[in-house]
C-alpha cells in the first residue's frame, strides 16, 4: 500500500502579480508566478496551475488550498480565504523562525508587521493611500527616468550626493522629480533621495508597531536593491538573506496555512 | 563631490558697513558693525554654509542688497539664534514656543523669550554647523518625517515637536496662543504630552472665538490666562511680574509696532520699491520683535533701517535687482510664502501680508490696567474677526500697499485658513474688485515646488 | 429573536420629518444643533423642536461642502456643509435657527461658512480650551447666559426654570434608560446587537424626546424579558472589537459593516455619536450654567486638549469601557482631515499597548474607494485577536 502524500496550496493574487506555492507535507514542492491580469480568479487560477505543472501535479492532487491577497474575497477554487497580512507572518516564521519583524512592499501598499515566534501577528499597520514605497510609484519614477523598473535601486546606488525630496506622494514627487530634473540634478542622486524618502516614510509604520530583530523584507519590491540598503540605513538594521523568492512568501504563508487548517479538520492525520 | 563655490560679500563694502550702528541687546551688550562683519565674512561661511549657496532660489539664502545694513544684520541675527538662545537661557531667561501671528509682550515683560515655529526652526539650525543646502534640507526634512510619524500625516505644522521632543531642543514650556488663526496648534501643544522630553511646560492660552472682543467676560478670561502665562514664566525666570513690568513691556513693543507701521507705509508709498521683498519682510516683522529673539536688538535694527528707508524713498533709491513697474502683490493666510526670489524673476513683488501684521498693526492701550489691554488688542487683532470684517481690513491694508492682486496661500492640511479661503477671497473681490487667487502648498522645501510657483507666474502675467 | 419595538421606531423615524413639517406650520421653530458640549435640555425647554445634524457616509455632498469650505476640511463638516448647500435633507431643511459649538474649531469654521453662504441663522457657544480651569468653567458659563439669550430672543419667550427642571428629567431618564439597553448588547448570547443599539441611540437625535423615552423604557422592558439575566463574558474568539475614534454619524456605514463582513463582533464604543455623551452627565443646578457645566464636565471630547496624559479622563474612559465590554481588540477611527482624533491615534495605541489591548487605526473617508484596502486591514486585526484568543484558550485547556 502506497503512502498517500499530501499537498497543501498557497495563492496570493496582487494586484502586479499572482503567485502560488505548494507544499508537500512540510517541505516546499512547487511555485509559481505570473503577472495579474484584469480577472482576478484567472490570474490566481494561472498561478496555481504553474505550480501544478512545474510540480507534475493536478488540482485534484492537492488537500487543501488556503487564498490570500487582494484577489481572496473572490476565490472559488480556495478553501479558505486569509489575509496577506497572516499569511506573510507565517510564511517568513516557516522560512526563518527568528524573524520578528517584516517589511513587505507590494504593488499597490505597504505593511510592517510584527511576528511572534510562533508566527502569529502581534500588530501591523499598512500605509494610507500613500504609493509612496509601492511598486506602482516606483514604475511612475522608473517611468520620469525611462529606465527599467529592476534598474532603479542600483541606479540609486551609483549616486554620489543625496538630494533631498520633499514629498513621497506619487503625483507631487513626479512633479517634484520633474522640476528636480529641470534643475539640472543628476537622475542617481535624485534617485537617491527618492528612496530614502520612501525609507523614511516606511519607517514611520515602524514608528506604530516598533521593530525587533530579525527584520525580513517580502515583496516585489524587496528585490530593489537601492531600496533595500535605503531602508537599513533608515530603520538602522539589517535585513535577512531571503532563502526564495521574497515576492513568494505570502502564498507560502498561505500554503502553510492550509496545510494546518486542513489538519484541524481532520483531513488527515 | 564637486562643491560649489560660497557666496562672499565684496570686501570694498566692509568700511561702509562698519561704520553703521551697533546692535543692543536686552542684556545691555552689544554687537559692533565690525562684529556682525567679521562674523558674517569670516564665521558664517564656516559654521553655516548654507546661507552662503549661490542658488537663487535658495529661501535661505543671504539677501543681495548690501547697501541695506539692516539686510546683513538681520541675516546675522538669524545665524546667531543658537548663540544667543542659548546664552540667555544660561543666564536664566525661559524659552517659551509660541505660535505666529501673535504679538510676545507678556513672555518678555516675564522674563522669558518667546520664539514662533519659525524662530524655533532657526534655533535648532543653528546648533548643527557646516551643513551645505542640501544636507541642512535632508536634516529638516527627516526631523519633520519624524514629527508626523509621531503625531500625524495630516498635521502640518509640526516644528515645535520635531525639534523639542525628536532633537532635544532645550525649550523650557510650549505656550502658545491657541485658536487665533490655527485650529492645530492646540492638539500640538497636547502631543507634547506623549514625547519623550517630559521637562518642558505645557501650557494653552486660549484665546476665546465669535465677537470676542465684544465679549466683555471674554476679554476677562483671555486677561486672566495671560496672568496665569506671566506667573509661570515668572516662575522659571525667578522673579515676580508686576503689572508695571507688563506695562513697561507692551510700551517698548509698542514702539516696534510704531516704528513697523511707520516703515511699512513709507514702502508703501515709493513708486520705487525701496528693498526686495526678503528685506521688506523682515523689517514689517522685526515690528513684531520676536523673530530675532531679542526685542531690543530687532528694534535697534529697525529703528536704523527706517532712517534708510525713508532715505531711499525720498530720493527715489530703489532695490537691487527688482524690476521698475513690479506687479504688487499681497498674501493672505498662514504659515506658507511664496519664494520671493521667484516672484521677483517673474517681474513682481510682495508688498504685504495680513498674517504677521495683522498683530504688529494692532496698538495696546498704555493706560490702566495692562492685562485687560493687552487682552482686548490682542483679541481685536482683524485676522482673527468674522470674515466680512476681516474682509474689511484687508482691503484697507490693500489699498494703502496699493497692491494689484491677493495671492491666498495656505499649507496642505491646514484646516483654519483653507476653510476660510473662499469666503475672504469672495469678499474682498466683491467689496474692492481686486482680484484673488487661492493656492495650496505641499510640504515645502526651500525651494518650491514647480506647480505652485506655475500657478503664482499665470496668476502675475494675468494681472 | 427580534425587538419588536425597534420596528416600531424605525417606521416612527420614517414618519418624523412630515411630523416636524406639520409642527413648523402650526408655529413651532426647529433648532437644528451640532457640537458635543450644545446643552440640548436648553433649546428643549425654550420650547423648540431640537434636531441633531450629524449626516455622513454621502461623498458627492462631501465634494460640495468642499467647494465652499475646503477639501481640508474633516470629511464631516464638508457633509454638513455640502448638506446645507443642496438643502435636500428633509431634517436640515426643517431648521429655523442652527446652534452650533466650538469644541471642535472645524465644527466653529463650518457655522461660519454656512451663516455666510447659506445666510442661515447661527447660534454659535464658545467653549474653553482650558475647561479644567476655573477660569475656563467661569467663561462658559458666561457663555452660556449669551447662548440662552441668543435663543430667548428667537423663541419669543424667556427660559423659565420649571420647564427646563422637566427637560433636564427628561433627558435623565433617557441617558439612563440607554445605559441600561447599552448593556445588553454587550451581552453573552444577546438579543440586541450593537449595531442596533447605535441606530437606537441616533434615533434619539431625531424623534420626538418624550416619546422617544417611552420607546426606550418599552424596548428595554423587552430585553429584560428576552433576556433576564445577561452577564458579559467573552466567549473564545467571538473577535470582540470596541470602536472609538472620529464620530460615525447616521448615514456612514461604511467600517461597521465592514466588521461584521469580516466577522468581528463590536461590544463597545466611546463614540461622540454612540453612548458615550450620555455617560456621567451630572446637571447640579436646574439653571443655564448648570446645565452647561454638567455637559464640560462629562468625558471630554478629544478636540478639547488636556495637557497630562496621565491623568487624561478620555483615556480612562476609554479603558473603562474596554474593561465592562469585554472587548479584545479597538477599532480606532479616524476620518480624513479629523485632527482631533488622527492626531491621538498613535498616543492611544501605545497607551492601550501598556494593559496589552491591541489598536488598529482605520483612517479613512466616505468614498467607497478604501473599501478593499479597510477590509484587509480589519480582517486581519480580526484574525489576529482571535487566533490570540484561541491559543489563550489552548493555554488555558
Ligand atoms: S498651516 Fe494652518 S493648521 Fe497648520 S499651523 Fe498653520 S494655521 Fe495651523
Ligand atoms: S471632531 Fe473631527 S469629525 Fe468632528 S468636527 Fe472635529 S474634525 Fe470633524
Amino acid at each position: 500500500m502506497s503512502i498517500k502524500r499530501n499537498f497543501f496550496a498557497g495563492v496570493d493574487v496582487g494586484s502586479l502579480a499572482a503567485k502560488s506555492v505548494i507544499l508537500e507535507d512540510g517541505e516546499i514542492f512547487a511555485t509559481g508566478l505570473v503577472p495579474s491580469g484584469v480577472d482576478s480568479v484567472e490570474s490566481g487560477l494561472k498561478a496555481l496551475n504553474l505550480a501544478l505543472e512545474t510540480g507534475g501535479l493536478i488540482q485534484e492532487d492537492l488537500t487543501y488550498i488556503v487564498g490570500t491577497g487582494y484577489g481572496r474575497v473572490s476565490a472559488p477554487y480556495a478553501n479558505k480565504a486569509v489575509t496577506e497580512i497572516t499569511c506573510h507572518a507565517k510564511g517568513a516564521n516557516y522560512l526563518h523562525p527568528s524573524v520578528r519583524t517584516i517589511i513587505d512592499m507590494g504593488g499597490q501598499d505597504c505593511k510592517a508587521i510584527r511576528i511572534d515566534q510562533d508566527g502569529a501577528v502581534v500588530d501591523f499597520a499598512m500605509n494610507d493611500k500613500c504609493a509612496a514605497g509601492t511598486g506602482r510609484f516606483l514604475e511612475v519614477m522608473a517611468g520620469v527616468f525611462k529606465v527599467k523598473l529592476e534598474d532603479l535601486g542600483a541606479l540609486a546606488l551609483s549616486a554620489t550626493e543625496l538630494v533631498p525630496m520633499s514629498s513621497t506622494c506619487t503625483v507631487f514627487a513626479e512633479s517634484e522629480t520633474i522640476s528636480l530634473v529641470a534643475r539640472g540634478e543628476k537622475p542617481a542622486n535624485i534617485l537617491n533621495g527618492i528612496h530614502h524618502a520612501i525609507a523614511n516614510r516606511i519607517s514611520g509604520l515602524f514608528a506604530r508597531v516598533g521593530i525587533a530583530s530579525d527584520v525580513f523584507f517580502s515583496g516585489g519590491v524587496a528585490k530593489n536593491t537601492g531600496m533595500k540598503t535605503a531602508i537599513e540605513e533608515a530603520l538602522k538594521v539589517t535585513i535577512v538573506k531571503p532563502e526564495i523568492d521574497p515576492q513568494l512568501i505570502g502564498a507560502l504563508g498561505a500554503a502553510v496555512l492550509a496545510r494546518s487548517f486542513s489538519k484541524k479538520e481532520g483531513l488527515w492525520a | 563631490m564637486a562643491k560649489t563655490a560660497l557666496y562672499e560679500y565684496p570686501a570694498e563694502l566692509r568700511e561702509e558697513f562698519e561704520a553703521t550702528e551697533d546692535i543692543h541687546f536686552r542684556d545691555g551688550s552689544r554687537a559692533t558693525a565690525a562684529d556682525v562683519w567679521h562674523f558674517m565674512t569670516e564665521i558664517g561661511p564656516k559654521r553655516y554654509p548654507f546661507a552662503y549657496t549661490q542658488k537663487k532660489y535658495a529661501g535661505s539664502r543671504l539677501s543681495r542688497d548690501i547697501h541695506l545694513p539692516s539686510a546683513i544684520k538681520n541675516h546675522y541675527l538669524l545665524l546667531t539664534m543658537n548663540d544667543r538662545i542659548n546664552k540667555s537661557r544660561e543666564n536664566g531667561a525661559p524659552v517659551i514656543f509660541v505660535q505666529g501671528g501673535q504679538s510676545v509682550d507678556p513672555y518678555y515683560a516675564a522674563g522669558g523669550i518667546a520664539l514662533r515655529p519659525a524662530s524655533v526652526g532657526l534655533w535648532a539650525r543653528g546648533r548643527h554647523e557646516g551643513l551645505g543646502l542640501n544636507e541642512e534640507a535632508i536634516r529638516s526634512r527627516n526631523q519633520r518625517e519624524k514629527a508626523n510619524h509621531a503625531i500625524s500625516f495630516e498635521a502640518c505644522q509640526t516644528a515645535g515637536y520635531a525639534n523639542i521632543q525628536e532633537d532635544d531642543l532645550p525649550v523650557d514650556m510650549v505656550a502658545p496662543f491657541t485658536c487665533l488663526r490655527c485650529s492645530d496648534i492646540s492638539y500640538g501643544v497636547e502631543a507634547h504630552r506623549h514625547g519623550p522630553n517630559k521637562a518642558v511646560k505645557l501650557m494653552n492660552i486660549d484665546y476665546p472665538m465669535r465677537h470676542q472682543a465684544d465679549k466683555p467676560w471674554a476679554v476677562e478670561y483671555f486677561a486672566r490666562n495671560l496672568r496665569r502665562l506671566t506667573s509661570e514664566i515668572g516662575k522659571r525666570a525667578g522673579r515676580e511680574v508686576t503689572d508695571d513690568d507688563l506695562t513697561k513691556e507692551i510700551k517698548l513693543h509698542n514702539e516696534g509696532r510704531r516704528l513697523a507701521i511707520d516703515t511699512a507705509e513709507l514702502w508703501w508709498s515709493a513708486d520705487l520699491p525701496p528693498t526686495n521683498g526678503v528685506d521688506r519682510r523682515a523689517l514689517y516683522q522685526m515690528g513684531g520683535m520676536e523673530i530675532h529673539g531679542d526685542p531690543s536688538a530687532s528694534l535697534t535694527v529697525l529703528r536704523e533701517s527706517n532712517a534708510y528707508i525713508r532715505e531711499r524713498v525720498k530720493r527715489g533709491i530703489k532695490a537691487e535687482g527688482v524690476v521698475d513697474k513690479p506687479i504688487r502683490l499681497f498674501v493672505c493666510g498662514s504659515c506658507v510664502f511664496p519664494n520671493d526670489f521667484r516672484i521677483e524673476e517673474a517681474g513682481a513683488i510682495i508688498v504685504g501680508q495680513d498674517n504677521h501684521w495683522s498683530d504688529i498693526s494692532t496698538l495696546v492701550a498704555e493706560e490702566g490696567d495692562p492685562y485687560q489691554n493687552l487682552a482686548h488688542a490682542i483679541l481685536s487683532y482683524p485676522y482673527e474677526q468674522s470674515i466680512e470684517k476681516r474682509a474689511e481690513w484687508t482691503i484697507e491694508q490693500l489699498k494703502k500697499s496699493r497692491a494689484d492682486g491677493v495671492l491666498f496661500l495656505y499649507q496642505w492640511g491646514c484646516n483654519t485658513q483653507s476653510a476660510i479661503a473662499r469666503m475672504l477671497c469672495d469678499t474682498i473681490k466683491r467689496d474692492s474688485g481686486i482680484p484673488t487667487m487661492i493656492i495650496e502648498q505641499h510640504e515645502g522645501g526651500s525651494e518650491q515646488s514647480e506647480q505652485l510657483l506655475n500657478r503664482v507666474n499665470a496668476f502675475i502675467e494675468m494681472l | 429573536m427580534t425587538v419588536k419595538t425597534l420596528e416600531v421606531i424605525r417606521k416612527r423615524l420614517d414618519e418624523r420629518p412630515d411630523e416636524l413639517r406639520k409642527a413648523r406650520a402650526n408655529g413651532q421653530k426647529v433648532v437644528g444643533w451640532t457640537g458635543y458640549n450644545v446643552p440640548e435640555e436648553i433649546i428643549h425647554a425654550l420650547g423648540f423642536i431640537p434636531i441633531r445634524i450629524a449626516i455622513g457616509g454621502d461623498d458627492r455632498l462631501v465634494e460640495v461642502g468642499g467647494r465652499y469650505a475646503s477639501s481640508k476640511n474633516c470629511v464631516f463638516i464638508r457633509e454638513i456643509v455640502g448638506a446645507f448647500a443642496e438643502n435636500e435633507d428633509p431634517y436640515i431643511q426643517q431648521t429655523d435657527v442652527l446652534a452650533f459649538d466650538a469644541t471642535c474649531l472645524q465644527n466653529f469654521r463650518a457655522a461660519e461658512v454656512i451663516e455666510y453662504y447659506f445666510k442661515r441663522d447661527v447660534v454659535v457657544l464658545g467653549v474653553p480650551r482650558n475647561f479644567y480651569w476655573e477660569e475656563g468653567q467661569e467663561y462658559f458659563v458666561n457663555e452660556a447666559n449669551e447662548f440662552t439669550r441668543l435663543l430667548e430672543e428667537r423663541a419669543g419667550a424667556k427660559l423659565d426654570t420649571v420647564k427646563l427642571a422637566a427637560s433636564v428629567a427628561l433627558y435623565n431618564d433617557i441617558r439612563k434608560t440607554l445605559k441600561s439597553i447599552y448593556f445588553f448588547q454587550a451581552a453573552k448570547d444577546n438579543v440586541i446587537s450593537w449595531e442596533e443599539v447605535f441606530d437606537l441611540i441616533q434615533a434619539g437625535d431625531l424623534l420626538d424626546k418624550k416619546e422617544y423615552l417611552i420607546l426606550l423604557q418599552e424596548t428595554l422592558i423587552e430585553l429584560q424579558e428576552l433576556q433576564p439575566d445577561p452577564v458579559i463574558e467573552a466567549d473564545g474568539a467571538d473577535g470582540r472589537i470596541f470602536i472609538s475614534g472620529s464620530l460615525i454619524p447616521r448615514g456612514d456605514r461604511k467600517l461597521i459593516g465592514i466588521i461584521n463582513a469580516v466577522g468581528g463582533r463590536i461590544v463597545g464604543d466611546d463614540l461622540w455619536t454612540g453612548i458615550l455623551p450620555h455617560l456621567d452627565l451630572d446637571i447640579k443646578e436646574i439653571s443655564p450654567a448648570g446645565v452647561a457645566l454638567g455637559y464640560l464636565n462629562r468625558t471630554p471630547h478629544a478636540a478639547l486638549p488636556y495637557l497630562d496624559l496621565e491623568s487624561d479622563r478620555r483615556l480612562k474612559k476609554l479603558h473603562e469601557l474596554i474593561d465592562e465590554s469585554k472587548a479584545q481588540g479597538v477599532i480606532y477611527h479616524t476620518l480624513r482631515y479629523c485632527d482631533p482624533f488622527t492626531f491621538k491615534a498613535k498616543e492611544t495605541k501605545d497607551v492601550l499597548a501598556k494593559s496589552g489591548i491591541p489598536l488598529l487605526e482605520i483612517h479613512t473617508e466616505y468614498a467607497g474607494s478604501d473599501y478593499e484596502a479597510m477590509r484587509t486591514r480589519v480582517e486581519a486585526f480580526v484574525e489576529m485577536i482571535k487566533i490570540k484568543a484561541e491559543s489563550a484558550a489552548e493555554v488555558a485547556v
